[in-house]
């Protein structure tokens, strides 16, 4: 059977199993839209910007498990995709781009809206095509789904000239794909997976630091068992929110440069590290040099790159995380370590990380932890990136994989709306909050023209604090409240949802907060409050840049008290 | 740890791209790349399927430097293999 080059595109995502593109046509991608009548079981979202579709089919993926697929055309459509790009590649998400190309004939001349996509996007790409041959197209299809989700997974990108759209070609869709470069180990070696258990077996005071990884992996359960058999507390890393339920006994939240006190603390003052489908950030190590200085290593990734990058490790495990912890847990001794947990749950005391202060004031953190409330957990919570997603990460209680939506490594602003509206279309039965900032907020601003044309719910919390808060908090701390460029002035954002035709409320008081979350919940359609929260918050707790993570800062007005010398909590009396 | 020359072989799919793929890589970490020779190419035996070509890149690095731009080159798919010759003692 004879298809074109577009009718193979579309054919070719039917035979994945893709139900939604995100997009916006434009000259070289006509006659692809021409089309896309024709696959009536393909849901075409028009976004108002690409980044919006790179990071709605982020959201969408990170919410569904699903690879995200988004569709722009030649030069500034695929230039507007970078941002998205490079976040789906530093969070390891599985996304499918299509981006048009001027016809063949024309590449390398400078033509119209032509732009060299696929060197743009070489180094934010797991990798990419540029279509030469439409009899090609089929079988970079299959590689490029393939490439996307297994392994570690990432943003794969499709270059299509014009003219190959309207080629033909015999059309059968391959079963296999053939990749001698590309063959990613998923049983972990034996003889390391021994060293680790007699590791662990051995260890007084390990600590689990649980990272993404295993949630690609569907690892929740194996993990549950290990932390369970070997009395293990677990913390993550931002992206690795969700992996662990935040209710149970052994958690000890996240941690970081915004983590939890405790769980910083533990990993300070462990003797072992078993660190699962994680990468060891800057964001979770603190300084490299004084982490987790009294500990071995145990390192489980997929991804052989990783290994080794940033912390010396002892034990190595490449593969898959799910297939590494079935077979180390078949070697684990079921042990008691009631002094070590003994000394969590009292550092858990004495430093409340959690803790809301009183304040008549309407406190960012209060919004968040009302969020909570009224969903009682049962919701995904997609955010921008700064302060409210570092809030929204701490006081919002996870206990479900992928309830937790966040640009972590490229730390993208902008972010939120978007992705929350992928996470909507991806799972439209689950509440889904964006919790984002003034300032982020309107920098994608316009996909609230998307959300209502798609009729996607989603509940839109603004913590509005007229600052680049983030910036401004490091001015603050470290620049001697030096503000430059941060107090940033907004529209009304109410009257801006009203434009859109999206109700609103502006909420200054507290006793006012409640009330308004259960309103937007109760309606049926998207909705958005705008709340005048305290200007000056700061993020704590705050491992500062530079500093290792026992040397955190805690809330001053809470306690005047910031650790500073790690030596104060000897290891000798744990 | 000191600079010595590192000798990077490389087995790639003989596409266009892929030296800019390996490139990048050093590029990205401003490593100066000393030379680079490609081999003559392996063909195989389906006349559909690209054939295999070997790369030789030349670099003077320690190899705590070295190693894991060796791991970064063995990420691009289509990058089938990567050995640090200069380590052997035939070399």
């Amino acid at each position: 059977m004879k298809l074109t080059g577009a009718q193979i595109l579309f054919q070719g995502m039917v035979e994945e199993g893709v139900e939604v593109i995100f997009g916006i046509p434009g000259g070289s991608v006509i006659p692809l839209y021409d089309t896309l009548p024709q696959y009536p079981q393909l849901r075409h979202v028009l976004v108002r910007h690409e980044q919006g579709a790179a990071h709605a089919a982020d959201g969408y993926a990170r919410a569904t498990g699903k690879v995200g697929i988004c569709l722009a055309t030649s030069g500034p459509g695929a230039t507007n995709l970078v941002t998205g790009l490079a976040n789906a590649f530093l969070d390891s998400f599985p996304l499918v781009a299509i981006t048009g190309q001027v016809a063949s004939s024309f590449i390398g001349k400078d033509a119209f809206q032509e732009t060299d996509t696929t060197g743009i996007t070489l180094p934010i790409t797991k990798h990419n095509y540029l279509v030469l041959d439409v009899n090609h197209l089929a079988g970079i299809i299959k590689q490029s789904f393939h490439l996307a989700r297994t392994g570690r997974p990432g943003p794969v990108l499709i270059d299509i000239p014009r003219n190959i759209f309207l080629e033909h070609a015999e059309f059968s869709y391959p079963d296999q794909v053939d990749l001698p470069g590309y063959k990613p180990i998923l049983q972990g070696h034996p003889a390391q997976i021994k060293k680790a258990a007699k590791l662990i077996n051995e260890a007084e005071r390990p600590v689990i630091i649980a990272g993404r990884g295993t949630i690609i992996a569907q690892a929740g359960a194996e993990l549950k068992y290990l932390a369970e058999t070997t009395q293990t507390p677990v913390v993550t890393t931002l992206l690795g929110i969700g992996c662990f339920s935040e209710h149970h006994v052994l958690s000890y939240g996240m941690a970081g440069m915004h983590g939890m006190a405790y769980a910083n603390l533990a990993i300070d003052k462990a003797d072992l590290i078993i660190a699962v489908g994680m990468r060891f950030d800057d964001r979770l190590t603190g300084r490299i040099s004084g982490f987790a200085p009294h500990a071995r290593v145990v390192h489980i990734d997929i991804d052989p790159a990783e290994i080794g990058k940033n912390v010396h490790v002892d034990v190595p495990i490449v593969g898959d995380v799910k297939m590494v912890l079935q077979e180390l847990n078949k070697l684990i001794n079921s042990t008691q370590r009631l002094k070590w947990i003994e000394q969590l749950e009292s550092w858990r005391k004495e430093h409340p990380s959690l803790e809301i202060r009183d304040s008549d004031g309407l406190l960012p953190q209060y919004v968040v932890r009302q969020i909570y409330e009224a969903t009682q957990g049962d919701a995904i919570i997609a955010t921008g990136v700064g302060q409210h997603q570092m809030w929204a990460a701490q006081h919002f209680y996870y206990d479900k994989p992928n309830s937790f939506i966040s640009s972590g490594g490229l730390g993208a602003m902008g972010f939120g709306l978007p992705a929350a509206m992928g996470a909507k279309i991806g799972q439209p039965d689950t509440t889904v909050w964006c919790i984002d900032g003034d300032g982020g907020f309107q920098m994608t601003i316009q996909e609230l023209a998307t959300i209502v044309q798609e009729n996607a719910a989603v509940k839109i919390a603004i913590l509005n604090n007229g600052y680049l808060g983030m910036v401004r908090q490091w001015q603050e701390l470290f620049y001697k409240r030096h503000y430059v460029a941060t107090p940033i002035s907004c529209p009304d954002f109410v009257k801006i949802a009203e434009g859109y035709c999206i109700p609103g409320l502006k909420i200054t008081n507290k006793k006012d907060v409640i009330p308004a979350i259960k309103q937007a919940m109760d309606h049926q359609g998207p909705f958005l409050i705008d709340f005048m929260v305290e200007p000056e918050e700061n993020v704590y707790p705050m491992v500062p840049p530079g500093a290792g993570l026992a040397e955190l800062l805690e809330e001053p007005r809470k306690k005047a008290k910031a650790i500073t010398d790690s030596n104060k909590l000897p290891v000798s009396n744990i | 740890m000191a600079a010595t020359k590192h000798i990077l072989l490389a087995l790639v799919e003989d596409k266009p791209g892929v030296l800019n793929r390996m490139a990048s890589v050093f590029r990205r970490r401003g490593f100066n790349i000393q030379s680079v020779n490609v081999l003559e190419t392996i063909e195989t035996e389906d006349s559909e399927r690209p054939g295999l070509t070997r790369v030789a890149i030349v670099v003077a690095g320690s190899a705590s430097m070295v190693g894991p731009v060796r791991k970064q080159l063995e990420k691009i798919v289509d990058v089938v293999k990567v050995s640090d010759i200069s380590t052997r003692d035939e070399v």
